[in-house]
């Protein structure tokens, strides 16, 4: 939900918990009881499952990933004008949503993915604040394929290219995330951010 | 409730409601702060104030509840 419908509610729920702080001796009478359980439990806990979520769709943004500096390389690198680098095609052909461009490869696509995600963002935020920040980042597990056959599975250029339907095994493998996409020596150009200064980049038109 | 019970809940009660003020302001601050700390702060600043005022509430009601069932309970036997 947007700031700008939870942040007027958290006013008024602040305005009735006010009136509680203020006197409290109204919780006496059963009105004033209903008041503050409303007030000081219900508002309160639903505010917070609300901001909650609007903290959860905003940390999906491709501007939140990149506000840490550490990532400033990954997300140039979105913009190198060299269609063999994979999340660079991806992004300038609009083939994921670019302004979730981290989220939507690099979450994981199971149940409760989003979650350890952002739980694994928090840990982020701790070692880049106060702890020390791996250099170069690594992923914590090699890249599943799940995350490409998120979109990809069923598309005809996936389901029926010359090099996956070699043979039969070959799809069966990569289904079954033995043959990696990308670190088989197929799509394996990824964000290179070490050979950023020898790339050219993509201008975006205005 | 005695009197001394009855300032005491009503201090719980200010204290509680202190709490839950607070963390409904760090809350509202972190929704316009575009950072990845705003996050961190929603969740461990605000969530833990939230959670002691709610605890703090939730007691309010544990010891008014009690010491109206033993007022309750007096009643009968007079």
């Amino acid at each position: 939900m947007p700031p700008v419908i939870v942040l007027p509610l958290l006013v008024i729920a602040g305005i009735f918990i006010a009136v509680i702080v203020v006197r409290p001796e109204i919780t006496v009478a059963r009105g004033g009881k209903i008041m503050a359980f409303l007030a000081l439990f219900i508002f309160p806990a639903l505010l917070t499952v609300l901001g909650f979520a609007g903290h959860m769709e905003r940390s999906k943004q491709t501007s939140f990933c990149l506000s840490c500096h550490i990532m400033g390389p990954y997300g140039r690198s979105l913009y190198v004008d060299d269609s063999s680098y994979v999340p660079a095609a991806h992004f300038q052909n609009s083939r994921i949503p670019r302004d979730h461009a981290c989220y939507t490869c690099h979450t994981n696509y199971t149940i409760y993915g989003t979650f350890r995600d952002k739980f694994r963002g928090l840990v982020h935020a701790y070692k880049y604040y106060i702890g020390r920040p791996a250099n170069p980042i690594r992923l914590y597990e090699p890249f599943n394929n799940r995350e490409c056959l998120h979109c990809h599975l069923g598309a005809r250029s996936f389901e029926q290219g010359a090099v996956h339907t070699a043979d039969a095994q070959t799809m069966a493998d990569i289904k079954s995330n033995k043959l990696s996409c990308v670190s088989s020596g197929c799509h394996d150009t990824i964000h290179n951010v070490e050979q950023q200064d020898k790339v050219k980049f993509w201008k975006p038109v205005q | 409730m005695t009197p001394t019970q009855d300032g005491l809940v009503s201090k719980k009660l200010r204290a509680a409601g202190i709490l839950i003020i607070l963390s409904l302001v760090v809350q509202g601050l972190s929704l316009v702060w575009n950072h990845p700390l705003a996050f961190v702060a929603f969740l461990v600043v605000g969530g833990l104030l939230l959670l002691t005022g709610l605890g703090m509430y939730v007691w309010v009601l544990l010891v008014s509840g009690e010491s109206q069932a033993k007022t309750a309970g007096q009643t009968v036997k007079n």
